[in-house]
C-alpha cells in the first residue's frame, strides 16, 4: 500500500499546473528532435537534458519525462507516415503502418500507436510498481545461453517476414548478418571487414541503415517506376478515428505487446527491437485476418508499438532495483537525477522513494500528455501525405538526410546512406523482402557474441545451449516457428501463407 | 543507440566550439555504468556545480576495451579542445592485443585522475567462500572457473592472468569471458553465469554492501580502509594491481589549447567536491597531470605490453 | 559492399529464361562470399584464448553465401524470379546526384545549398522543374529547416556561406 500513496503523492505533484506545463513543453521539445530520422530517444533526451537544469526538482524530473516520451512519439510518426523510422525500435512499425498510411488509414494508425504505447507504458509501469523484484530476478536468470535461444526464437519468428520466398528471404537476412560482421569484434577487439576504414571500425549504424533502405530505397523506386510514380495516394479513406474494428483489432496486441516488451526490457541485453519482432511474429501468427500482414494489418502497428513502450518501462527495472542502467537512455535517465543527490544502487527504491515515485508518476502524466496533444492532430499529420508526389519524396529525402547529419556529420555516412539507397531499390526491384537485411544487421552481432560467450564458459560443450528450461522452451517456440507454417504449407495452405508474407516494404 | 550518442559528441562539440569555450563533451568509451563512465559523470557533475563549465555532457561509446571510442574519438575529435576522453589502464592493455590502429599517442593526455583497485567477487549464494577456495577449484581444473569483466586484454583479463600464474596455473587456460561494460558484467555475475567476477571495487560497492555480491579478495599492497576483505597478498596470491584512469583531449591542441584544458581539469581535481566523490566511490586519488604524467603513461604502456606477452594476450 | 553489386545493366527479356540480372546477382552474392572468407583468412592477430574466434562467424556466413549463390544461379537460369517493370534510369539519376551533391556539397557549402540542391534534383527526378526555380526553394526551405533545428533545438547542422548570414 505503501507504493501507491508515494505514487499518489508524485502525481499530486506532477499535476499541479506548472508542472503540466513543463510536460507540455517537454513532450513538445522531445517530439520536435525525437522526430528526425535516425535520432532516438536517447539522443533526445541527451540533446535536451541541459534544458531542464534550470528547473526546481519536480519540474524538471517532468520535464525530462516529456522530453523522453516525445522523442519516443516522434519516431512512431515518421514510420508510419513516412516510412522512415525513427529509431531501430520503430523499424517494425513502419512495416504495416506505412502500409496503412497509403491506403487512407494512418489516422487510425498514428491513433493505435498513440493509444497502444500509453497503454502498454500505464500497465508496464504498474508491473514496475508491484513485480519489479520478480522480474528483475527472471531477467538475471538469463545467461548467454539464454540470450542466445531469444536470438534464435527472434530469427526464425522474423522469417515470418520473409516474402513468398524463401531463397531471396534468406538471402536478405544474410546480407544483414554479412553487414552485422563489419567492424571490431567486441570478445576480441579485432577488426572484421573494416578493410583499414576507420569509418567502418565502429560498424553499421542500424538507423542509417534503415533509413536508407526504407526512405532512400523507397524514393528511388517509386520514381524509377512508372506505375507507382502516376499512383495517387489518398491520404484519408473513412474515418480518421479508429472504428469499432479497429478497437477490436487494437487492444489484444496492445496486452500481448505490453507482455512481451516489458520483460524483454527489463533484461540486461535484451533491448527495445527484439520485443517489437516478437510482438510483430506473435501477432501475424494469431491474426484473424493474416492475408492483411505486409498489406496494412493495425495488429502490426499495436502489438510492436505498445512492446517498444512497455520495454522502455522495463529498462527501469534493473535501474531502480539493481542500479544497472542497462541502456543508453537509463544511463542518460541516471544522470538527469543524479543532479538531485539520487545514487544508483540496489538501495534506491528505499533510500529515495520520494524522487523514484516522482519519476513514474511523471513518466505516466507525460504519456498522457502526449495522447492529449496527438490525438487531435493526428487529422494534421496525414495530411502531410496529400503533398503532391515530387514534393513529399524530396520532403523525405531532405528529411531523411537531416537525421543523418545531425546524428554524425559525416560525408562518410551521407555516402553509406547512398550507397544502401541503391542496395534497397536494387532488392525491391528483384522482389527481395527489405526487413530481413535490417533484421540481420541488430540480431546477428547479439546473437554472435551470447554464443561465444555461452561455448567460452561452457569450455567449448554445446549442450550448455540447452542446459536450462528457459533456453529449451525458447527454442522450442523457435521450432515451431518453422515446422508450423512447413506443415499449413504441406496441408496446401500455401496460398495463404505466401498471401500472408507477402512483400512488407 | 550508444553509437548515436557519441555522434552527438561531435555534432555538439562543433557549436560548442563556436559558442562557449568553457562548454565539455567527455566521451566514456565504454557502456553505461562501468569504470570510465563513472568517472566520465563524476567529472561531469564536478565540473558543472563548481561552474568550471557551464555545460558538459557525457556519451558512451562502448565495445573492445575502449579500441572503438578512441578510433572515434581521435577522428572526429581532432583540434577540438572542448572533447575529451576518459582513458585508463584498461585501454592500454586492450588496444594492444587488437592490435589497435589507433593508439594513446595519438590522443593528447592530460592528467592522472583516479587509482582503483581490482575486487574479486563471488555470488552470494556461491559455494566458494575466500581466495582459498577459488585456488582450489582453479587448480584442479582451470577451464571451470569463468571470470566475468572488462574487454578482453584489460586490468581485469590481466588480474586474471596473473592470479592464475601467482598459483602455478596456465595463465593462458584463464576462461575469461569479456562484457562491454560494468553494467552487463555485474548482471552476469549476479545471475550466477559466470563464477567470478573481477572488476574495479566501486563496481561491485553497492552490490557487496547490500550482500548480492561476496567479496573475496582485493588487489592492494595493503588492506584498504572500510573494505573488509583480505587483500590477495594477505591469502598468498602474491599479485598487486591498480588501474588508474586518466582523462585525454583531442589530437591536434594548440600548446594553449592544452594548458587551458590542463587548468581546467587541475582546477576540478583540486575541489572538494571532487574530493568528496572520490572518497564516496573508493577511488584513489593519484592525480598527475604534464609531464610526469606523459613519462608515467609511457612507462605504464612498457609494463603493460611485458605482462600481457608473459600471460600469453600478445605475441 | 556497394562495389560487389551487379551492375544496372539488366533488362527483362520478352522470354523469361534465363535472368540475367538475377545471374548478375548470384554472381555479387558469390564475390560478398569469396571476399568475406579472404578477408577473415588474412585477418591474422592472436586472440587464441577464446575457444569460438572471431573468424567462426564469419566463415559460416560466407559459406551460407556461397550455397545462396548457386541457388539464385539456378532460379535465375529457370527464370523464377517475379518480372519486373522495364527500367527507368533518368529519375534515379537524377535522385541519386542529389544525394551526391549534398554529400560532396555538405562540408563546403553548407547545409542549406547541398540539401537545398538535394530537394530541386529530387522534384526533377519526379519530372517537376525548372531547376532555376525548385534550387532557391529547396535552399530557403532547407535554411528554415537549419535555422529551426541548429539555433530552437540546439542540432548542430554544419554552416556554410548562407548559414553564416544569419
Amino acid at each position: 500500500m505503501d507504493t501507491f500513496l508515494l505514487l499518489g503523492q508524485g502525481f499530486l505533484v506532477a499535476f499541479e499546473l506548472q508542472n503540466l506545463l513543463y510536460a507540455l513543453i517537454g513532450v513538445t521539445l522531445g517530439t520536435a528532435v525525437g522526430v528526425l530520422p535516425g535520432i532516438g530517444p536517447a539522443l533526445t533526451v541527451a540533446l535536451l537534458l541541459p534544458v531542464t537544469y534550470k528547473l526546481d526538482p519536480a519540474g524538471s524530473l517532468i520535464m525530462f519525462a516529456g522530453i523522453y516520451y516525445g522523442g519516443m512519439y516522434g519516431g512512431s510518426t515518421t514510420s508510419i507516415l513516412l516510412n522512415t523510422p525513427g529509431e531501430s525500435a520503430s523499424i517494425v512499425t513502419a512495416l504495416e503502418g506505412n502500409k496503412m498510411a497509403r491506403k487512407g488509414r494512418g489516422g487510425p494508425a498514428l491513433a493505435t500507436s498513440a493509444i497502444g504505447s500509453f497503454v502498454a507504458g500505464l500497465i508496464a509501469t504498474m508491473g514496475l510498481a508491484l513485480i519489479a523484484p520478480t522480474i528483475v530476478r527472471f531477467a538475471l536468470s538469463f545467461g548467454p545461453a539464454e540470450y542466445f535461444a531469444l536470438m534464435v526464437l527472434a530469427f526464425m519468428t522474423v522469417s515470418a517476414a520473409f516474402g513468398d520466398s524463401t531463397l531471396r528471404g534468406l538471402t536478405a537476412l544474410f546480407i544483414g548478418l554479412t553487414l552485422g560482421l563489419v567492424g571490431i569484434d567486441l570478445q576480441t577487439g579485432q577488426a572484421r571487414l573494416a578493410f583499414g576504414i576507420p569509418d567502418l571500425l565502429d560498424g553499421i549504424e542500424v538507423t542509417t541503415l534503415a533509413v536508407a533502405m526504407f526512405a532512400v530505397g523507397e524514393t528511388l523506386s517509386v520514381a524509377a517506376s512508372k506505375r507507382s510514380a502516376d499512383e495517387k495516394i489518398e491520404p484519408v479513406k473513412g474515418s480518421v478515428w479508429m472504428s469499432r474494428e479497429d478497437w477490436s483489432r487494437s487492444w489484444k496486441p496492445w496486452l500481448r505487446g505490453t507482455a512481451i516488451g516489458f520483460p524483454i526490457g527489463a533484461m540486461p541485453a535484451g533491448g527495445a527491437e527484439i520485443g517489437t519482432f516478437l510482438s510483430y511474429s506473435v501477432e501475424k501468427q494469431l491474426a484473424r485476418k493474416p492475408e492483411e500482414f505486409g498489406n496494412g494489418a493495425i495488429e502490426g502497428v499495436a502489438g510492436p508499438e505498445a512492446a517498444n513502450n512497455a520495454s522502455a518501462a522495463g529498462t527501469l527495472v534493473p535501474l531502480l532495483t539493481l542500479g544497472l542502467p542497462t541502456t543508453a537512455t537509463a544511463a542518460i535517465m541516471l544522470a538527469g537525477f543524479q543532479q538531485f543527490g539520487l545514487q544508483p544502487g540496489p538501495l534506491l527504491f528505499a533510500n529515495n522513494p520520494q524522487l523514484v515515485w516522482g519519476l513514474i508518476a511523471s513518466l505516466l502524466v507525460a504519456n498522457l500528455m502526449l495522447l492529449v496533444l496527438n490525438l487531435p492532430l493526428i487529422g494534421l499529420w496525414v495530411r502531410l501525405l496529400s503533398i503532391p508526389k515530387p514534393w513529399l519524396y524530396a520532403g523525405i529525402l531532405v528529411f531523411a538526410t537531416l537525421g543523418t547529419v545531425g546524428a554524425n556529420p559525416s560525408s562518410f555516412e551521407l555516402g553509406m546512406l547512398l550507397a544502401f539507397g541503391l542496395l534497397g531499390y536494387l532488392l525491391r526491384r528483384f522482389g527481395y523482402p527489405i526487413a530481413p537485411v535490417v533484421v540481420g544487421l541488430i540480431l546477428g552481432p547479439l546473437a554472435e557474441q551470447q554464443l561465444r560467450r555461452a561455448l567460452a564458459i561452457s569450455q567449448g560443450d554445446p549442450t550448455v545451449l540447452v542446459h536450462s528450461p528457459i533456453a529449451i522452451v525458447l527454442l522450442l517456440l523457435a521450432a515451431a516457428a518453422v515446422i508450423v507454417p512447413l506443415i499449413l504449407r504441406a496441408r496446401g495452405k500455401g496460398k495463404v501463407l505466401a498471401q500472408l508474407a507477402a512483400d512488407e516494404d | 543507440m550508444r553509437k548515436l550518442l557519441f555522434a552527438l559528441a561531435g555534432v555538439v562539440a562543433m557549436s560548442a566550439a563556436q559558442a562557449s569555450a568553457t562548454d565539455y563533451k567527455i566521451m566514456a568509451p565504454a557502456a553505461p555504468g562501468g569504470g570510465w563512465d563513472q568517472t566520465a559523470r563524476a567529472m561531469q557533475t564536478v565540473l558543472q556545480d563548481e561552474k568550471i563549465s557551464n555545460s558538459v555532457q557525457v556519451t558512451n561509446v562502448p565495445g573492445a576495451g575502449g579500441a572503438i571510442g578512441i578510433a572515434q574519438f581521435v577522428n572526429t575529435a581532432k583540434g577540438d579542445p572542448s572533447q575529451l576522453m576518459i582513458s585508463g589502464f584498461v585501454m592500454v592493455g586492450a588496444l594492444l592485443t587488437n592490435n589497435s590502429p589507433v593508439t594513446l599517442d595519438q590522443v593528447t593526455p592530460i592528467a592522472r585522475l583516479t587509482g582503483e583497485y581490482e575486487a574479486l567477487v563471488v555470488p552470494a549464494n556461491s559455494d566458494i567462500k575466500d581466495m582459498a577456495g577459488l585456488v582450489e577449484k582453479l587448480k584442479a581444473d582451470p577451464g571451470s572457473v569463468s571470470w566475468g569483466g572488462g574487454s578482453a586484454g584489460g586490468t581485469d583479463h590481466i588480474t586474471a592472468g596473473l592470479i592464475a600464474k601467482a598459483v602455478g596455473v596456465d595463465p593462458t587456460k584463464v576462461n575469461y569471458i569479456a562484457f562491454s561494460g560494468g553494467g552487463e558484467a555485474l548482471a552476469a555475475i549476479l545471475g550466477g553465469q559466470v563464477t567470478a567476477g573481477i572488476s574495479g571495487y566501486g563496481e561491485f560497492e553497492s552490490q557487496i554492501k547490500a550482500g548480492q555480491l561476496r567479496l573475496i579478495g582485493i588487489s592492494s599492497d595493503e588492506r584498504l580502509e572500510g573494505i573488509d576483505a583480505p587483500t590477495f597478498k594477505e591469502s598468498g596470491v602474491d599479485v598487486a594491481i591498480q588501474n588508474w584512469r586518466m582523462v585525454a583531449a583531442a589530437p591536434g591542441l594548440s600548446d594553449e589549447q592544452k594548458a587551458a584544458v590542463g587548468a581546467d581539469v587541475e582546477k576540478m581535481a583540486q575541489s572538494d567536491a571532487w574530493k568528496k566523490i572520490l572518497a564516496d566511490k573508493g577511488w584513489a586519488d593519484t592525480y598527475l597531470a604534464g609531464d610526469a604524467f606523459a613519462a608515467q603513461l609511457k612507462q605504464d604502456i612498457d609494463s603493460t605490453t611485458a605482462i600481457l606477452k608473459e600471460i600469453g594476450l600478445v605475441k | 559492399m556497394s562495389d560487389t553489386r551487379p551492375s544496372e545493366a539488366d533488362r527483362p527479356g520478352q522470354e523469361r529464361r534465363p535472368d540475367m540480372g538475377a545471374l548478375a546477382i548470384a554472381a555479387g552474392l558469390a564475390i560478398i562470399s569469396v571476399v568475406i572468407a579472404w578477408n577473415t583468412a588474412t585477418m591474422g592477430g592472436v586472440a587464441s584464448y577464446s575457444r569460438v574466434g572471431p573468424t567462426a562467424f564469419p566463415y559460416a556466413i560466407a559459406a551460407v553465401l556461397f550455397v545462396l549463390a548457386i541457388w539464385t544461379a539456378v532460379e535465375a537460369w529457370r527464370g523464377d524470379f517475379p518480372e519486373r517493370e522495364a527500367d527507368n534510369i533518368p529519375p534515379i539519376l537524377w535522385i541519386v546526384g542529389g544525394l551526391a551533391a549534398q554529400m560532396l556539397l555538405l562540408k563546403v557549402a553548407g547545409f542549406s545549398i547541398a540539401t537545398g540542391l538535394l530537394f530541386a534534383l529530387t522534384a526533377r527526378g519526379f519530372g517537376r522543374g525548372p531547376l532555376w526555380k525548385t534550387v532557391p526553394i529547396g535552399i530557403v526551405i532547407s535554411l528554415a529547416i537549419w535555422f529551426i533545428f541548429s539555433r530552437g533545438l540546439q542540432l548542430s547542422l554544419p554552416a556554410g556561406p548562407l548559414e553564416n548570414l544569419l
